[in-house]
This record gives structure tokens, C-alpha cells and sequence, in this order.
């Protein structure tokens, strides 16, 4: 009984954490159509604020604002270079934003060297659920997480400013003629997104291994996830992270690492075979 | 063209004389990895989709290779090795690419990630089998190629099959089947209505990259006597394409280019300079935003600045003519209560239509009445949720685009689409070749010289289709339309498809139209069905009218009857029935 409510919260967790990771590629690449290979990098830059922050004994909370001035300049010099001459060009943003990923981890690699570095746990100990002693940074984790999606779903549905995103998502030219200032949009929506993605950094920077090369892992399950979940919706997402977080836990557990890396690796490419839009395709 | 290749081999023969067998060793790893670059850029430059993890077949060859040199064999062995190393790469490389080019038009983002996970994958695998691959430490104990010395004469060897392998490539993207892939990339849609399977083409042509990249693999494990699990990982994957964006993915000589270039700029500045690989990405950036023919595509533009024109290869004349392709047959096409749906909106709502007579059949009906839509549900356009439809006696109801071009429908989309980047004649050898072309002569050069009797007739009658070396972007929208129009006829259809072919056409232009449209409907005895808003080409052209209205059928029969139906009148007169 303990066992399965431990597998139960280690799936849960899994699937939460998948959701938190892909939230800014599906932000940048549903509505925007930017499939920004950067992702992962934006979400090691979120880390290595957190890291930033720990070096220089401030308060581990200030990690977050630090993670979005970070990924939000960084976000926002990039988008003006580089991404705003791109719209509707995706194959040159894969390509533009893939040289934008080297270039972060070969300067983040000059900056801070190759090796592991460790961010230190705020939340030690365990909390007791369903009988079972859970580490609480998780448990917290979680929390925030469902907090955020909650927070960001009805943001999205009530808001002018979600209102406006959907017009401009739908149909470009149009919104710019009812009055959208869809290049500023354009513009917020990506920082945002890379935003979002540095958070998500800095929240896992205390469970994971902080390296260069960090970014890469996420980059490709949150792909995965947007090609079984579909792009353009919260839901995709969801069943996306289920699919994808479910059968890597399942298969690893069973066999190891890699048994579960090729198993969702082949789910993708079935999904591109049978269904190319994903389970839930919005557009 | 051949002199400057000639002069470029003369050169790399030259290097260890010139310069040392030292430099050349360096130069021969760089060209290694050149020839995959050139195999990048078959894939990229020429059909328009990128791999992101080609070193996962240059590191299986690289393995394969190895473990076979290991035990000192004999020349035998090691001539099957290399062609394992080649084929295995090959196959993998095929499943991969028709699994997941099958259902995906364009060049999206989907297959370049795919096998960038699968580079992902290969470098797992090779740390973790390590009965196999010797795990972190790399597989050692490769020997050389017997009779060959690793650090004098293998430069000559490799320089050999580079030479070769570039020859092959060249005449591949010289023959139909490169010419087909420059299609893919400018209009994939467009090729598969000229009955072209794109998803195998393409398949087709990543395996010949990934072919390439294991025969460089197969050479690399003698070069360097060890293989890590580096040479299948994304890091090697990753500079590959650089070195091709960087060198030029439009030609051959590019990747090659590129690769020798920053590969021994690499070599004297990787070590004292911290930042360069970030300089490196940023090149890349820079090439990928403003020079997309990287440095290859400026120096021929630099020649062509002072006046040095690189001669394109003239086309051979057009000798061989073929004899007619269409059937005898009397058409059969039927849409048995058929209906389609976009989401909550009904398109086709129990439609019936039956056509058995040949001749101009001409759809009308208000907008939204499903007119395109039912051009769609039989060409693979629009997949329908009831009903069926047949043509000639098959179920058709869920055929896919390409086998419907090849079971005789043509089709003509209302927007002219034609591949704009190719020029009049590829664009007409294409649209000559469909349903044609064999496998085999994909890679010959015979079909150049095909000409049918109807493509003379349509030069005639359209004299700017002779202006062979025009770019089909370059001719205006009119031109555009009667190019179209000429390539959808060019391949002898059974049934031809046109819709609103007068659509932006000047007044002269819409005579020219209509009268071409009557002449090769009876040339070609074909069956036509035309969407046309215009009652007066209906008047000119039409021997049966179907009216539409609601995604149903209204009335059909001649355009008298038609006129005369009160449902019609009713309809046209601003009524909803």
C-alpha cells in the first residue's frame, strides 16, 4: 500500500515537474509558432540565477526575480536581434534559436566552467502523506505548480490581454488592423515564455544536476510532450506531461534510464506517423 | 564547372607535398567530416528538411568499421564491412524518415528534433553497452587499413572515396530524382497532385546522406584508431551543421568548405581562446539570419560581381517523344451521400453527384457551398465522415493526394501553384514526368529529353513556356495561371480538376484561357470539372452544369435546365431554400 502511494506521488511529481518544463516551449511554440530550441538554456540560465543568488548569500527566494531579469533581458535582446525578422518562418527560428542555444551553453561554459554544481535544498526534511514520509521541497513544488496553472488558466480565459493573444494567434493581420499592437505582443509573449521557463529553472535547480549541458534533456521532453499533447492547449500540455511523464517513470522503473528514454522516444515517433497533430490539435 | 572540381583535387593531392603529412592527416579528418556535411546539405539545401543528429550514423559506421579492424582482417572483410557500414545507416535512416515524413508535408521543426533525440539516443547507448562499444573509455585497439600507413598514404585513400563519393552525389542532384527533391522543397503540396510520393522521396534522399555519413564513419575509425561515444553524440551532430550552414548548403563544395576552414581554425584556437565556440555560434546566427548560402554563395556571388559566371549545364534538347498517356476509358465518378465536416461546421452534407460522360462539367453555387471542398474530398484533401466516392470503379474516398494524381486525376488549385524557385522547364519536366517516371530513371538522364505531342501543341499556344531558363517566381500572376493550367494538362489526366482557372486573369487573357480549356479537353478527350463564378465562361464552356448550395446538390443538368429550375432561382435570387 505504502508502495503504491509512493510510485503514485513519484508519478504525480514527474508529471508535474514535465508540465512546468514544457509551460514556456508550449507558450513560445503554440502561440507564437517559435519552436525555440533555446528552451533548455533559458531554463539553465533560470538555474544558474539561482546559483548566482546562492554565491552571493542573498535570501534563495530572490532567485526568482533574479531567474526573470535574467531569461527576461536575455529573452527580450533576443527577441529584437534575431526572432521579430522570424514570425512565420519556422524553420529559421529552429535554426537561429539552435545557434542561440550553443551560444548560451558555450558562454555560460566560459563563465562558470563545465563542471556539476549544487544549489542547496531550503526545505529539508519530509512531510507525512498517505502514510508515506515525502521530501517536503517536493511536496512544495507541487503546490506551486498546480498554483500556477490554476493562476494562469483563468488568466488566460478572463483577461483582455489573453483575449487579445488568442485574436492575434487566430489571425495576424486582422488583429493588427482592429488596433492590436501585435509586434508588442509578439514581443511579451516570448518573454514570457522564456520567463516561465526560468522559473522552472530556478524551482529545479535544487533537485537536478547543474551543468552547461542541462538544457538539452528539456528541450527534448517538452517536445515530446507537445507532439503527443498537441500544440495550443492546456489540456494537450496535460495529457502530454501524463503520456510522456507516465510511461518514462513506468519503463524506468522496469528496466533503466535509457529503456525509458527510447520508449517515449518511439511513442513520439509513432505519434508523428499516426497522428501528426497531436491528441488535442487546436489549429 | 568540371575544371574547377578538377583543379580542387589536384590541390588536396598536392597538400602533403606542399605542405606535411601531418597537416594533411588534420585536413583528411576535416574532409570526413565535409562528406557529411555534403550529405547535410543533399538533405537541407537541396529538399529543404534538416537532420540535427547526423553523427548517429557516422559514429554506427564509425563502430561498425572498428570492431571489424580490431581483428586485423583481410581486404574482403573489410570491403563488406564498409558496405554494412553503409547500409545499416542507411536502412535506419529510411524507417526513420518514412515513419514520420509520411503524414507531414513541409519542413517543419518535428524530424529535425527527431533526430537530434536520436543522436540523444546513440550517445546513451554507446556509454552504456559497453560490452559493445567499450563504454566511456571508447572502443580502442583499431587498427590501420592493411598496407596503408595511418599518417601518410590513408589521406590519399580517403581523398579517393571523397572524390567518388562527391562525383555520385553530383550526378544524383544533376538527375530527375535531385531535380524532384529541389521540387519537395519549393512546393511539396504542389508534387504530390503530380503523383509523387514526397514522404519516400525525401526518406529516400536522407538515406543516401546517412549513407555517406557511415562510409565517413567507416574511415574515421582507422584515421583515429579509437571511437568514443562522441562521434555519435549531438555535439559532433550539432558542429556539422554548422560547418554546413557556415561553408554553404546549396552546393557541394560548401559543407566541405566549411568544414576544413573552422576546423583548422578550431585547431590553432580552441585552446588559448575560452570564448570561441560562443564566436563560432554567433557566425552561425549571422549566416542563418543574412547569408543563408554562407560562404559558398558569396564567393560565387563575388565571381559574379567581377564578371566570372559559373555556366549552368544546358539542358539536352527535348528528341525522345512519348506516346500518349490517357485512357479509353469512359469516366466513371460518383460521390454517394457523402459528408465532411471542419469542426462544428458542415461542408458537404449528403452529397451526390455522378459524372459518366466525358466533357466540361462546370460547378456553380454560391460561397460556401462546398465547391472546393468537393474537389478536396476526392483528391485527399479533406478527409470525409460518411458516404463514399468513387472514380472508375475504386473507392477513392480516402486516397491519399499522390495516388490520386496517379489513378488519372489532375487538379489545378484556384492559386496558381507552381514551383517558383525552379525554372519554366524544370517546372514542365516535372509535371512531364508524373506518373511517368520510373524508378530507375529518376537517376538517368533520358527524361530530360522526353516531349510529348501535347506539350508542343501548349508551347504553341503559350510561346513564353519556351523560355526555358525563366524563373517561374519571375512571370507574373497571368503567366503564372497559364503555366499551372499547362502542367496540370502536360500530364494527360483522365479527369482534370480546375478551379476558377480565370481568376485574376486580364479579359484577352480569359478568352486565351477558355479557349485552351475547350481545345485540350478535346485534344486529350478528357473529362473536366470546373469551378467557375463567371456565367459567361460557364455559357462558353460548359455541356453539363451541377449547382451547389449548402453542401448539397441543388440541380445539375444543362445550363438551360439549370436556369430554368425555381430551387435555383430561388437560391440565386437571395432565397435560402
Amino acid at each position: 500500500m505504502e508502495l503504491i502511494a509512493l510510485y503514485g506521488l513519484n508519478l504525480v511529481y514527474t508529471i508535474a515537474v514535465l508540465a512546468l518544463v514544457v509551460l514556456g516551449l508550449a507558450v513560445v511554440f503554440g502561440l507564437l509558432g517559435v519552436m525555440n530550441m533555446a528552451h533548455g538554456e533559458f531554463i539553465m540560465l533560470g538555474a544558474y540565477s539561482a546559483l548566482i543568488i546562492q554565491q552571493a548569500g542573498l535570501p534563495y527566494i530572490l532567485a526568482l526575480p533574479m531567474a526573470v531579469l535574467v531569461c527576461g533581458t536575455v529573452g527580450f535582446l533576443v527577441e529584437y536581434a534575431v526572432i521579430r525578422h522570424l514570425y512565420r518562418r519556422p524553420f529559421d527560428t529552429l535554426l537561429a534559436t539552435w545557434g542561440l542555444a550553443i551560444l548560451i551553453r558555450k558562454a555560460v561554459e566560459g563563465a562558470f566552467g563545465r563542471d556539476y554544481k549544487s544549489i542547496e535544498q531550503r526545505l529539508p526534511g519530509t512531510v507525512s502523506v498517505l502514510g508515506v514520509d515525502y521530501p517536503a521541497y517536493r511536496l512544495a513544488l507541487l503546490v506551486v505548480i498546480v498554483a500556477l496553472f490554476a493562476g494562469l488558466l483563468i488568466w488566460y480565459r478572463r483577461s483582455n490581454t489573453g483575449a487579445r493573444i488568442k485574436a492575434m494567434v487566430q489571425n495576424p493581420a486582422l488583429a493588427s488592423a482592429v488596433g492590436i499592437d501585435t509586434a508588442f505582443l509578439s514581443r511579451a509573449t516570448f518573454i514570457f515564455g522564456v520567463s516561465v521557463a526560468g522559473l522552472a529553472g530556478v524551482l529545479l535547480a535544487p533537485l537536478v544536476r547543474v551543468e552547461p549541458y542541462m538544457g538539452l534533456d528539456y528541450l527534448l521532453s517538452s517536445f515530446f510532450i507537445l507532439v503527443v499533447g498537441g500544440l495550443g492547449s492546456l489540456e494537450g500540455l496535460l495529457v502530454g506531461s501524463t503520456v510522456i511523464g507516465g510511461t518514462d517513470v513506468v519503463v524506468s522503473a522496469i528496466s533503466d534510464k535509457t529503456a525509458g528514454y527510447l520508449s517515449i522516444l518511439i511513442i513520439s515517433i509513432l505519434f508523428l506517423w499516426l497522428r501528426p497533430n497531436g491528441l488535442y490539435a487546436k489549429r | 564547372m568540371r575544371s574547377v572540381s578538377g583543379l580542387a583535387l589536384i590541390g588536396l593531392l598536392a597538400v602533403p607535398f606542399i605542405w606535411d603529412s601531418f597537416t594533411a592527416y588534420q585536413l583528411g579528418l576535416y574532409i570526413l567530416y565535409g562528406m557529411v556535411g555534403q550529405g547535410i546539405a543533399l538533405c537541407w539545401g537541396r529538399a529543404g528538411f534538416l537532420p540535427l543528429g547526423q553523427a548517429l550514423f557516422f559514429g554506427i559506421g564509425a563502430y561498425l568499421a572498428g570492431s571489424v579492424l580490431r581483428s586485423e582482417p583481410g581486404w574482403l572483410l573489410i570491403v563488406v564491412a564498409f558496405a554494412v557500414a553503409c547500409l545499416v545507416p542507411a536502412l535506419l535512416a529510411w524507417i526513420i524518415g518514412a515513419l514520420v515524413f509520411n503524414r507531414q508535408t513541409g519542413s517543419g521543426p518535428y524530424f529535425s528534433l527527431i533526430t537530434l533525440a536520436l543522436a540523444m539516443l546513440g550517445f546513451q547507448l554507446a556509454n552504456s553497452m559497453e560490452w559493445l562499444t567499450g563504454g566511456f573509455n571508447g572502443m580502442t585497439g583499431i587498427g590501420g587499413l592493411p598496407g596503408i600507413d595511418t599518417y601518410e598514404t590513408l589521406y590519399f585513400v580517403i581523398v579517393g572515396v571523397f572524390a567518388c563519393t562527391s562525383i555520385a552525389l553530383a550526378h544524383v542532384l544533376r538527375s530527375p530524382f535531385g531535380q524532384l527533391l529541389s521540387a519537395v522543397r519549393e512546393n511539396e503540396d504542389r508534387l504530390q497532385f503530380f503523383g509523387f510520393n514526397t514522404g519516400l522521396l525525401k526518406a529516400f534522399a536522407f538515406a543516401v546522406s546517412a549513407a555517406i555519413a557511415g562510409l565517413a564513419g567507416a574511415l574515421y575509425a582507422p584515421h583515429q584508431g579509437i571511437v568514443t561515444p562522441q562521434a555519435v553524440g549531438f555535439l559532433l551532430s550539432a558542429e556539422l551543421v554548422i560547418w554546413t550552414a557556415v561553408g554553404g548548403r546549396a552546393s557541394l563544395a560548401g559543407p566541405v568548405i566549411g568544414a576544413v576552414l573552422i576546423g583548422f581554425l578550431a585547431a590553432g584556437l580552441r585552446d588559448d581562446f575560452r570564448y570561441w565556440e560562443v564566436v563560432v555560434a554567433l557566425v552561425f546566427i549571422i549566416v542563418v539570419l543574412r547569408l543563408p548560402l554562407g560562404i559558398a554563395g558569396f564567393l560565387s556571388q563575388m565571381l559574379r560581381m567581377i564578371g566570372i559566371t559559373v555556366d549552368r549545364p544546358r539542358k539536352p534538347e527535348r528528341t525522345n517523344e512519348l506516346p500518349p498517356n490517357s485512357s479509353e476509358a469512359a469516366p466513371d465518378l460518383r460521390f454517394v451521400d457523402v459528408y465532411a465536416a471542419a469542426g462544428p461546421v458542415k461542408i458537404l452534407n449528403g452529397l451526390d453527384i455522378a459524372i459518366k460522360h466525358r466533357g466540361i462539367h462546370c460547378i456553380i453555387g454560391p460561397n460556401g457551398a462546398g465547391k472546393t471542398s468537393t474537389l478536396n474530398a476526392m483528391t485527399g484533401k479533406l478527409p470525409i465522415v460518411g458516404g463514399s466516392i468513387h472514380w472508375q470503379g475504386r473507392d477513392v474516398s480516402d486516397i491519399r493526394p499522390y495516388l490520386a494524381a496517379s489513378l488519372g486525376i489532375g487538379r489545378k488549385f484556384q492559386v496558381p501553384s507552381v514551383f517558383t524557385g525552379l525554372t519554366i522547364r524544370q517546372n514542365i519536366d516535372i509535371a512531364l514526368w508524373a506518373n511517368r517516371l520510373s524508378l530507375s530513371d529518376q537517376f538517368s538522364m533520358e527524361p530530360y529529353r522526353w516531349k510529348t505531342a501535347l506539350l508542343d501543341r501548349l508551347e504553341t499556344r503559350f510561346p513564353f513556356l519556351r523560355d526555358d531558363d525563366q524563373l517561374a517566381g519571375a512571370l507574373s500572376v497571368g503567366q503564372r495561371q497559364m503555366l499551372d493550367f499547362a502542367m496540370t494538362f502536360v500530364t494527360e489526366p483522365d479527369l482534370v480538376l480546375l478551379d476558377e482557372p480565370c481568376a485574376g486573369l486580364s479579359t484577352a487573357e480569359t478568352r486565351q484561357m477558355i479557349e485552351a480549356i475547350a481545345a485540350l479537353n478535346t485534344e486529350t478527350r478528357s473529362t473536366s470539372i470546373i469551378i467557375e463564378h463567371d456565367m459567361d465562361v460557364v455559357e462558353q464552356l460548359s455541356d453539363h452544369v451541377i449547382v451547389m448550395h449548402n453542401g448539397t446538390l441543388l440541380a445539375n443538368g444543362t445550363l438551360q435546365e439549370v436556369r430554368d429550375n425555381p430551387d435555383v432561382k430561388k437560391v440565386y435570387a437571395g432565397g435560402t431554400k
